[in-house]
């Protein structure tokens, strides 16, 4: 399959959960995704067109908009495609599905990017911080308002 | 050392030891107080200069670089430093790298796992001033105020040349006995 068939199947699949779908390369293709239909949309990818690689889970922060993406790379061994899927939440109360149980990996990208970003993974067998401190949970640290950088001078760099 | 006991329970009054007549008590810390001001402590000094083990506990990329210092290339054995696994049997603290938030409970622990007399060698430009990771959110500032470092080797990573340099700071330091280690 090439990356217009592999679309074109996603989109007759899932046609509400699905938009956007663009062909960026012969190696690499982009669309939104429902927030809620993420984990069916992951589920079809794996089971039916052979994307059995999660490459990364990220979060970006689009102050601006409001709004908070979920970013996710999903890779095929079988046909070389990069699949790129953003799910949009919003700023206040970001929370979208886990896909843990379609990908097993995905469990420290989500936990990590819970710590740093705040987005809630429903339905996640463990979600605690990964890799900050536990009293560091609600700061945030990769939100564009976040305020808690050492404003300190280290005085031995002076 | 008879002298030196009789010498200290006349000063030492403020640890009430019981008085027994004829019999002269003392303690520990009460004879390491008083031969801090003799000659002795010359001695005691040229000893643990000579034989500074460190603790191998690295913590960021120079963590690799301080490995690479205790291995047989650098040969720090003939100043008597040896890496030590166990805080236990360490006397020299390298602070190799970043100091997460996460991690300075950790590193406290292990410091305050090491039996004194103990140093502190702050390595690299992170444990110096933050170096690269300089205002990011999970580092922390100013370790100095957390630890009473003796000996500062800048670099990212310093060579091992430096870090057996700043080892041999430290000698000068407890010879000269002006080291953060003990209190004189
Ligand atoms: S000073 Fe440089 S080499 Fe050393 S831990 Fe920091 S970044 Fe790594």
């Amino acid at each position: 399959m090439d990356v217009t068939e592999i679309l074109k199947s996603l989109t007759g699949r899932f046609p509400e959960a699905i938009s956007e779908a663009i062909v960026e390369s012969e190696i690499r293709a982009r669309a939104y995704v429902d927030k809620d239909g993420v984990k069916e949309v992951c589920q079809y990818l794996k089971d039916s067109l052979q994307f059995d690689h999660l490459c990364v889970v990220c979060g970006v922060d689009y102050i601006k908009r409001n709004e908070i993406e979920v970013v996710y790379h999903i890779a095929s061994y079988n046909h070389p495609v990069v699949l790129m899927l953003k799910a949009i939440l919003p700023r206040e109360n970001p929370e979208i599905e886990s896909i843990v149980s379609v990908y097993w990996n995905s469990n420290w990208y989500e936990r990590e990017t819970y710590e740093l970003y705040g987005i809630v993974f429903k339905n996640h067998p463990n979600l605690k911080p990964l890799i900050l401190p536990e009293d560091m949970l609600g700061e945030w640290p990769l939100r564009k308002d976040y305020k808690g950088f050492p404003n300190k001078t280290a005085r031995n760099l002076v | 050392m008879g002298e030196v006991k009789e010498q200290k329970t006349s000063t030492s009054d403020e640890t009430s030891v019981e008085e027994v007549p004829g019999v002269i008590t003392t303690t520990a810390s009460a004879i390491s107080d008083f031969l801090k001001k003799t000659k002795a402590q010359d001695l005691i000094n040229w000893g643990r200069k000579n034989s500074m083990w460190f603790m191998t506990q690295p913590m960021g990329c120079c963590g690799v670089e301080m490995i690479a210092m205790g291995c047989a290339h650098y040969d720090t054995d003939r100043f008597g430093i040896i890496p030590r696994n166990s805080p236990r049997q360490a006397d020299v603290m390298l602070i190799s790298g970043y100091v997460t938030k996460k991690y300075l409970p950790a590193l406290k622990r292990l410091w305050e796992q090491m039996p004194s007399p103990k140093w502190v060698i702050a390595i690299g430009d992170c444990s110096i001033s933050g170096g690269p990771f300089y205002e990011s959110y999970s580092t922390v500032q100013n370790i100095d105020e957390i630890f009473p470092i003796d000996v500062f080797v800048p670099g990212c990573p310093p060579r091992p040349e430096a870090m057996l340099q700043g080892f041999v700071e430290l000698q000068e330091k407890i010879k000269a006995k002006k080291d953060l280690g003990t209190e004189y």
